[in-house]
């Protein structure tokens, strides 16, 4: 290369460079980030203000975070008002939502940046939610909630069988034994009017062979079905054996009353376990998690898996490119992937393969002692899972988190267990219910 | 030398009024013309569209029995409460009405509940009544009133009672503050006159202490009625509305057709509901009390 050369292709660069990294380091201000209450939002975060600080000085991301059940309606509000976070984590049921509803930034151009071919194997990147043939959604992590017992709970209720090998029934059976005991309630369970009942009972729909919605069929209402009044007799039955309470419940009451050693089993997602080492070690140690008790018929063991990811709103939104650049720079880094999913062991299940055969993913201290229900929530649960977004994980409708916004499926069980309805009425009226949201938004299906 | 122009009274009346009736028209009068305006419209926030769709959103509140069940929630909820806080707020108001050694310390606690901020109550609420861990629960059982666990937030009956509970506890301050405002100015000549004449306590009460209060009682109640048909917060944080719809008022409803069912017109309407029944339930309350004075 002579001298001409050399200044051509340099000058060049430079010329093509420098409006880019000009206006990345023009712009100023803070970079609203939602996500979930727990610390892997907050780790990500880091993250990105590492990649700020190197490349966009005068931005400073920062997390906020929404409660559980108010995720829904703090992000339809703020949407509507036109003043969402610049950047949001969230469940995939309300991200199919908003793609559908034409709220959020296309990512296909951050697909290959990532790593198109570096998702754990089985999982598809559809799952945290492309519609139309678009990417929208940035995987974060996997997290489902599986059947996590205390196994001294169960040995003093004589119960021999491993539940790794129960059914429906088992479980019934385990629970009432537990009760009878008189020491522990049998089941914890999410029932009150909140988003966390319908991720409890669409997991045990489904195991039933249920559904809510037809995704291949313009998502016609199936709801209405022999599966779905299965499901709300089997809670019926489970009822009894969980605290009178938990027809209030949410996330937090679970968590808390398993955690705390008020009840012998659960549904939970990962984070119980980091709970209850918080606040009473006894408890944690006899806790193990194990995968659903297979429904007899159908023999599926499913839970509900937030395919937990980030998303881009596009209006309104000044930092799109700023965001999609150091959304690259978190996920492609190891080791931020890394401190992310050890920020919540096991809850934030890693998602792209080279992390997962990391060793240092390893290096915490619950693999010590829970690695069996690490693996459990990290790898098996994979193999069964289903969301009410992507159910049976046979297509994306843009309905469920319309339904879970409003509670529809806990309003059709707290019929039956409030205000005694048979449990066939009350799959009647939530059949009807579904039809409603189906009418009003049937734009975003046709 | 120029003499700088002297506002009138009049003028400078109109001036101080100024800022409250630009804040007023901006804040309390906009708002509510746009709510009525949007409870005769069907607005989807994510498309901006907004569509006139006539009497709708009122034909969907007549249709929805969830709105039936959360009006007449919202009537038991404020009556109980507004019953509650009058016959307390006048007891402890009789009681703080005594010359005794530190009567001023008591006073001062008093406001206590009206100042502790509603979101740290409800939160503190929510664990006194959970069944298992609950300080209520466990007072009662230890001092044998009950047996078992009492639901308080699971039970809808208990529920409601809950909410109740709360409001009372939180706003009963306010009408003693009143009441205890009105008591100092009766003039205690006309108590020593009926004392002297033989009138008991209950008697006294009867015949002059309350009719005294009873300008007062009414203002109060006629506040009271109000702030409570229209509170939201309370119930929101302690029950959500739960179990089930239980313990819905019509304010907890609006924001669940606003917020959860994104129907804003169907909320805007709930609104304008709830104020043509304050203001008619006003004016009825409120000319029966000065028809009750001509008599």
């Amino acid at each position: 290369m002579n001298r001409r050369q050399f200044l051509a292709t340099t000058t060049a660069g430079a010329l093509t460079q420098w409006p880019r990294r000009a206006s990345a380091q023009a712009k100023t201000g803070t970079v609203r980030v939602w996500g979930e209450p727990g610390p892997y939002g907050a780790v990500a975060v880091d993250g990105m203000n590492e990649w700020a600080q190197k490349n966009a000085p005068g931005l400073k991301f920062a997390i906020e975070t929404i409660p559980w059940s108010d995720v829904y309606p703090k992000l339809m509000t703020d949407l509507a008002a036109g003043r969402p976070a610049h950047c949001i984590s969230v469940e995939s049921p309300i991200a199919f939502q908003l793609m559908a509803e034409g709220l959020l930034e296309p990512v296909d151009d951050l697909v290959d940046k990532i790593g198109r071919n570096r998702l754990i194997p089985g999982i598809k990147w559809e799952y945290w939610g492309a519609w139309k043939g678009k990417q929208y959604v940035i995987p974060a992590h996997h997290q489902s909630h599986l059947l996590v017992v205390r196994t001294d709970v169960l040995k003093d209720a004589g119960v021999t069988k491993s539940p790794a090998e129960w059914n429906w029934a088992d479980q019934l059976a385990a629970a009432k034994a537990i009760k009878a005991k008189g020491k522990v309630f049998g089941m914890s369970f999410a029932l009150g009017r909140t988003i966390a009942t319908d991720y409890y009972v669409i997991s045990l729909l489904h195991s039933a062979g249920g559904r809510m919605f037809d995704a291949a069929n313009k998502s016609e209402v199936v709801f209405d079905s022999p599966a779905a009044v299965e499901t709300f007799e089997y809670i019926l039955e489970l009822f009894p054996t969980m605290p009178p309470g938990a027809v209030g419940y949410t996330f937090l009451d679970v968590v808390d009353s398993m955690a705390k050693g008020q009840a012998g089993m659960a549904f939970y997602w990962g984070r119980v376990f980091g709970r209850a080492a918080e606040v009473d070690k006894q408890v944690f140690d006899t806790m193990e998690a194990y995968q659903h008790a297979a429904n007899p018929k159908t023999g599926k063991r499913l839970n509900w898996n937030d395919f937990q990811g980030w998303l881009i709103p596009k209006d309104n939104n000044p930092y799109i490119a700023e965001i999609k650049q150091a959304l690259v720079h978190i996920q492609t880094s190891r080791d931020w992937q890394i401190r992310y999913a050890q920020s919540l062991v096991p809850n934030v299940s890693p998602v792209f393969q080279d992390v997962a055969q990391d060793a240092r993913l390893t290096q915490h201290p619950f693999f010590q002692t829970k690695r069996r229900t690490i693996f459990e929530y990290y790898v098996e649960a994979l193999k069964h899972a289903s969301n009410s977004g992507n159910e049976l994980l046979q297509g994306i409708s843009p309905l469920a988190g319309i339904v879970h916004g409003r509670a529809i499926i806990a309003q059709g069980v707290q019929r039956m267990l409030i205000d005694k309805q048979p449990a066939k009425d009350a799959v009647k009226w939530t059949h009807q219910q579904l039809e409603q949201v189906r009418r009003e938004h049937i734009r975003l299906v046709i | 030398m120029r003499r700088r122009r002297e506002l009138s009274d009049r003028q400078l009346g109109v001036l101080f009024l100024l800022p409250f009736v630009v804040l007023s028209l901006g804040f309390v009068v906009y708002p509510a013309l746009d709510a009525i305006r949007l409870a005769f419209h069907s607005k989807l926030p994510f498309r901006n569209s907004f569509t006139f769709v006539g009497l709708d959103n009122f034909r969907y509140l007549r249709d929805d029995p969830v709105f039936w069940a959360a009006a007449w929630q919202s009537c038991v909820w404020t009556g109980a409460s507004i019953v509650l806080q009058t016959v307390f707020g006048v007891a402890i108001a009789l009681l703080l009405h005594q010359a005794v050694r530190g009567i001023n310390v008591f006073r001062g606690l008093l406001l206590f509940p009206y100042m502790v901020p509603t979101v740290v109550i409800a939160l503190i609420c929510r664990w006194m009544f959970n069944p298992e861990l609950g300080i209520v629960n466990a007072v009662l059982k230890g001092s044998g009133l009950v047996r078992g666990e009492v639901y308080w937030l699971s039970d809808p009956t208990w529920a409601m009672v809950s909410t109740i509970l709360l409001n009372v506890w939180k706003f009963t301050p306010f009408v003693v503050i009143c009441v205890l405002a009105r008591l100092q100015t009766i003039p205690v000549e006309i108590v020593e006159a009926a004392q002297v004449d033989g009138a008991g306590a209950w008697r006294r009460f009867l015949h002059i202490t309350l009719p005294q209060l009873k300008a007062v009682l009414a203002v109060v109640v006629v506040f009271r009625t109000i702030w409570t048909f229209n509170k939201f917060e309370e119930i929101y944080l302690l029950t959500r509305g739960g179990p089930g719809t239980s313990t819905f008022n019509l304010a907890v409803y609006a924001f669940e057709q606003a917020t959860a069912n994104l129907k804003l017109g169907v909320a805007a309407a709930t609104g304008v509901v709830m104020l043509t029944l304050l203001f008619a339930g006003s004016v009825f309350y409120l000319r029966l009390i000065r028809q009750q004075e001509a008599v």
